[in-house]
C-alpha cells in the first residue's frame, strides 16, 4: 500500500513540475512580484517527494517484501535503525534521497531570497527544475523505488552487514546534502548569468548556498572516512579509492569556490571564473553519482552495477554540461577589466594562489581516476593508480601550498607589506628545528618529510599566534587554516609514527616482543538480534607496563551469510590502539592484527573543527573587517 | 615572548619523546603498494584473502632470498601484469597521466602570473 502511494507521489511530482515550469515562464514577465501560486507548487512539489520517500520507508520498516527494493535489501531480523538507513542504503533509494534534497533546496532557496530580483528567482527555479525533471525521469524509468515482486516472497535478502553501521547509516545523507547543495549554486550561477545579476549581492547571497554545501560534503567525507576507519579492519582512513577521490574533487572545487566567492563580495572581478567554478561543482558532483552508480570503477563501494542507469546519467550530465555551457557564451559579459589592478602581494593574488593549488589537486585526483578508465577502453591495458601516485603528486606541493596558506591571509586587500617580518622568520625557524628533531632519528627521507612537517608547523604556530593575537578578526579564516594544519600534521604524524603486529595465535597463548606482549586469554560467544558475535579477550602490555584489554570481535551475520570483523579501538588524545581479528582458514589459529595508530583523533577533530569554522562564517552576518 | 616559551618547552618534550622510534617494516610498505587481485579495492596489506596472504609469504620469501624493493615489483609485474602495482610507474602508458595534472599547475601559473604582471603595466600606464 505504501509502496502504491510512493509511486503515484512520484507520478505527481513529475506533474507539478510541469505545472511549475508553465506557471513561473508565465510570470516571468507580467508582474514585479514572484507568483505565490509558484512557492505554493514547490511546496507542493516537495509535499509529493516526501510523502514518496516516507512511504518507502515505511515498506522498510514494516519489511513490505512484495517491494523489489526492500526485498533485495531488507530483512526482518534486521534492527529497526537499520531498516530505515537500508531506505537510502541502495541505488533507488539512494536517488530518492537526492530528489528530496534537490526540491528541499529549491524550496528553501525561495523561502530564503526574498530580497533578490524576480527574474534571477525564477531562472534559478526553472533550471533547478531542469535538474528535478531529469532525477525524477531517471527514478520512474530506470530505477524505480517502487517496483513490484510477485509472489511476494516471505523474506528479504538483507542488507550488507558493513554497511550496518551507524557513522555509515548517516553518511550517505549528510553527503548528500553537499553533493545537492552544490545543484543550487549551479541553477543560481547560471540564473545570475541570464539576468546579468552577477554582483557583490549575489556573491554574499550564494556565500552561504557555498558554506552550507562544503560544510555537509566535509562532514560527509569525514563520516565516510571514520566508517572506513573502523569498520574494514584495516586500519586506515584513506586509500584514494575512486569513490572516496569522487567525493573529494567537489570538496576541491567547493573550496575553490568559496575564496573565489569571498573576492567576489568584495570586488567584482573573478565573475566569469566563479561561474565556471559553479557549473564545475555541480558537475563534479553528478559524475561522482554516475561514476559510483554506473558500476564503472571497480571498488569496494560499489554496491549496484546497471550501465543502463550508468548510460542515463551520461547522457543527462552532458546535456547539463552542454546547456551550461552554451548559456555561459552567449549570455555572459566578462567584466570591464581597466580599473581592477592585481598586485603580486595582495589578498587577490593569495586568493588567486590558493586557487591555483586547489585546481591543480583537483586535476590530479580527476587524472589519477579517470585515466586507468579511459587506457583500459583505448588500449585494453589495465593500470592501478593508487596511493603512491597521490601522495608523489599531492604531498611536495602542500608545502608551497601551506605556507602561502600561511601568510595569504595577512596580505591585505590591495597592496601590503609583509608586517613583522620577525615573527614570521622565527616561526619558521622553530618549525624547522622541530622537524628536524622530530624526523632525525627515523628512517625515512630526511630532507623531504621535515620540510613537509616544517611547513605543517609554520602554518600551525603562525595561525595560532593570529588566534591568540586577534589581529586579524576573521575568525573563521583563522580557524579553518588552523585546522587545516592540524589535519595535515596529524596525518603526516599518523603515517610516520604508526607501528604494527601482526601474528597468529591460539587462546592462551602469548606473543612477545622487545617492546610488546600480546596475551590471548579468552573467547565467547554471543547471539544478537541477526548476528552472531565472537569475542577474543586480549592483554595487550607495552614496554612501560602499561596494560590495555582489547576485545575485537568477528561477527557472523545470517542474512546474508557475511563474516565482519569489529576492530576493538582504544581511543585518547595521543594514539588510538586497534586491534582485529580473523579467522585462519582450518586452524584453531586466530589472526591479529595489532596498531598503534597516534593522533588518530586529532584528523576527526581537525576535520570537525574545519566544519566549525563553515558555520563560523555562515553565522556572521559581516565577513572581514 | 610567551608564545616563544611555549614553543621552546614543546621542542624540548618532542625531543624526549622522539627518541625510540623504530625502523619501518619493509615487508609491509611493499605489501601495501600491491593490489589484492581477488578483493574490491583492497592492498594485499589491508586483505586477509587466501590470494593476499599468500603473496605476503611471497614476499617474504622474495625478501629473503635478498630481492630489493624494486626486483620484487619488477618480478610480481612480470607474473601479474601492471594490475596489480598501485604505483602506476612512468611508461609509455602513463605519460600523460604524470604530466597532465603538472602542465596543469604550469599552465595555471602562467595564468595567474600573467594577470599579475599585465594588471601592473597596466596599472604603471595609467
Amino acid at each position: 500500500m505504501s509502496s502504491l502511494i510512493g509511486y503515484y507521489s512520484l507520478i505527481f511530482g513529475v506533474g507539478v513540475s510541469i505545472l511549475v515550469i508553465f506557471f513561473s515562464i508565465k510570470n516571468f514577465n507580467d508582474t514585479q512580484k514572484l507568483d505565490t501560486k509558484v512557492i505554493s507548487l514547490v511546496f507542493l512539489q516537495l509535499l509529493f517527494v516526501i510523502i514518496s520517500f516516507s512511504g518507502l520507508i515505511l515498506s522498510f520498516v514494516n519489511s513490505d517484501f512484495s517491494n523489489e527494493t526492500v526485498f533485495n535489501h531488507s530483512h526482518t531480523t534486521k534492527p529497526l535503525f537499520y531498516k530505515i538507513s537500508g531506505t537510502w542504503g541502495n541505488h533507488e533509494g539512494s536517488l530518492l534521497l537526492w530528489l528530496l534534497v534537490l526540491t528541499l533546496f529549491i524550496f528553501v532557496f525561495l523561502l530564503r531570497s526574498k530580497n533578490q530580483p524576480k527574474q534571477y528567482k525564477i531562472l534559478t527555479l526553472l533550471f533547478q527544475q531542469i535538474i528535478i525533471v531529469g532525477f525524477f525521469i531517471f527514478l520512474i524509468q530506470t530505477s524505480n523505488p517502487f517496483n513490484h515482486v510477485f509472489p511476494v516472497p516471505k523474506e528479504g535478502l538483507g542488507l550488507n552487514p558493513i554497511l550496518q553501521d551507524p557513522a555509515l547509516a548517516i553518511h550517505p545523507p549528510i553527503l548528500y546534502l553537499g553533493y545537492v547543495g552544490t545543484s543550487i549554486i549551479f541553477s543560481s550561477a547560471l540564473a545570475a548569468v541570464c539576468s546579468n545579476n552577477i554582483t557583490k549581492i549575489w556573491a554574499s547571497h550564494i556565500k552561504k548556498w557555498v558554506l552550507v554545501s562544503w560544510i555537509f560534503l566535509t562532514l560527509g567525507i569525514l563520516l565516510g572516512s571514520i566508517w572506513a576507519y573502523y569498520e574494514l579492519g584495516w586500519g586506515g582512513f584513506w586509500f584514494w579509492d575512486p569513490v572516496e577521490n569522487v567525493s573529494l574533487m567537489p570538496w576541491f572545487a567547493l573550496t575553490t569556490l568559496l575564496h573565489c566567492v569571498l573576492v567576489l563580495e568584495k570586488k567584482l572581478i573573478l565573475t566569469s571564473w566563479v561561474v565556471v567554478l559553479s557549473i564545475a561543482t555541480f558537475t563534479l558532483s553528478m559524475c561522482g553519482t554516475f561514476l559510483v552508480r554506473s558500476g564503472i570503477l571497480n571498488s569496494v563501494h560499489t554496491f549496484a552495477n546497471d550501465p543502463e542507469r550508468g548510460l542515463y546519467i551520461l547522457i543527462f550530465l552532458f546535456i547539463l554540461i552542454f546547456l551550461s555551457f552554451f548559456i555561459f557564451l552567449i549570455f555572459h559579459k566578462s567584466e570591464n577589466n581597466n580599473s581592477k589592478t592585481f598586485y603580486l602581494l595582495s589578498k587577490e593574488t593569495s586568493i588567486l594562489v590558493n586557487n591555483w593549488f586547489m585546481m591543480y589537486f583537483l586535476s590530479v585526483v580527476l587524472i589519477g581516476t579517470i585515466y586507468p578508465i579511459f587506457l583500459e577502453v583505448i588500449s585494453s591495458q589495465k593500470i592501478s593508480v593508487g596511493p603512491p601516485f597521490f601522495n608523489k603528486l599531492i604531498l611536495p606541493f602542500l608545502i608551497p601550498f601551506m605556507l602561502a596558506m600561511a601568510i595569504g591571509p595577512k596580505l591585505k586587500w590591495i597592496k601590503s607589506d609583509i608586517e613583522d617580518k620577525i615573527y614570521l622568520i622565527s616561526f619558521f625557524v622553530i618549525s624547522l628545528i622541530l622537524s628536524v628533531l622530530i624526523i632525525r632519528n627515523l628512517d625515512i627521507n630526511f630532507l623531504y618529510n621535515s620540510i613537509l612537517i616544517t611547513a605543517a608547523f609554520y602554518l600551525f604556530f603562525i595561525t595560532l599566534r593570529d588566534f591568540f593575537l586577534r589581529k586579524y578578526r576573521n575568525l573563521s579564516q583563522i580557524t579553518a587554516h588552523f585546522s587545516f594544519s592540524i589535519l595535515i600534521l596529524s596525518i603526516l604524524f599518523n603515517n610516520i609514527f604508526s607501528s604494527e603486529v601482526i601474528t597468529n595465535l591460539k587462546i592462551n597463548e602469548t606473543y612477545q616482543s622487545q617492546n610488546l606482549k600480546i596475551n590471548f586469554e579468552s573467547i565467547e560467544q554471543e547471539n544478537k538480534q541477526n548476528f552472531k558475535a565472537i569475542r577474543g579477550k586480549f592483554i595487550v602490555e607495552d614496554q612501560n607496563g602499561l596494560i590495555e584489554v582489547m576485545q575485537p570481535e568477528l561477527r557472523i551475520y545470517n542474512q546474508p551469510n557475511i563474516v565482519t570483523s569489529e576492530a576493538d579501538i582504544k581511543t585518547n588524545i595521543f594514539t588510538d590502539k586497534f586491534m582485529t581479528m580473523n579467522y585462519v582458514q582450518n586452524q584453531d589459529h586466530f589472526n591479529i592484527r595489532y596498531q598503534v595508530k597516534p593522533f588518530m583523533i586529532w584528523i576527526w577533530i581537525s576535520t570537525i573543527l574545519l566544519c566549525l569554522s563553515g558555520c563560523l562564517s555562515l553565522i556572521r552576518k559581516k565577513y572581514e573587517n | 615572548m610567551n608564545i616563544l616559551k611555549f614553543l621552546v618547552s614543546v621542542i624540548f618534550l618532542i625531543y624526549c619523546f622522539s627518541s625510540d622510534l623504530k625502523a619501518k617494516n619493509l615487508e609491509i610498505e611493499i605489501t601495501k603498494n600491491l593490489r589484492c587481485l581477488i578483493c574490491q579495492g583492497q592492498s594485499v596489506y589491508d586483505s586477509d584473502s587466501e590470494f593476499a596472504n599468500s603473496l605476503k609469504i611471497l614476499v617474504e620469501k622474495k625478501l629473503n632470498e635478498g630481492l630489493n624493493e624494486k626486483q620484487i615489483y619488477i618480478y610480481l609485474k612480470d607474473k601479474y601484469g601492471d594490475w596489480i602495482l598501485y604505483d602506476p610507474g612512468f611508461s609509455k602508458n602513463t605519460y600523460f597521466l604524470w604530466l597532465l595534472p603538472i602542465l596543469m599547475f604550469i599552465f595555471g601559473g602562467a595564468i595567474i602570473l600573467r594577470k599579475v604582471i599585465l594588471k601592473k603595466k597596466n596599472y604603471e600606464l595609467s
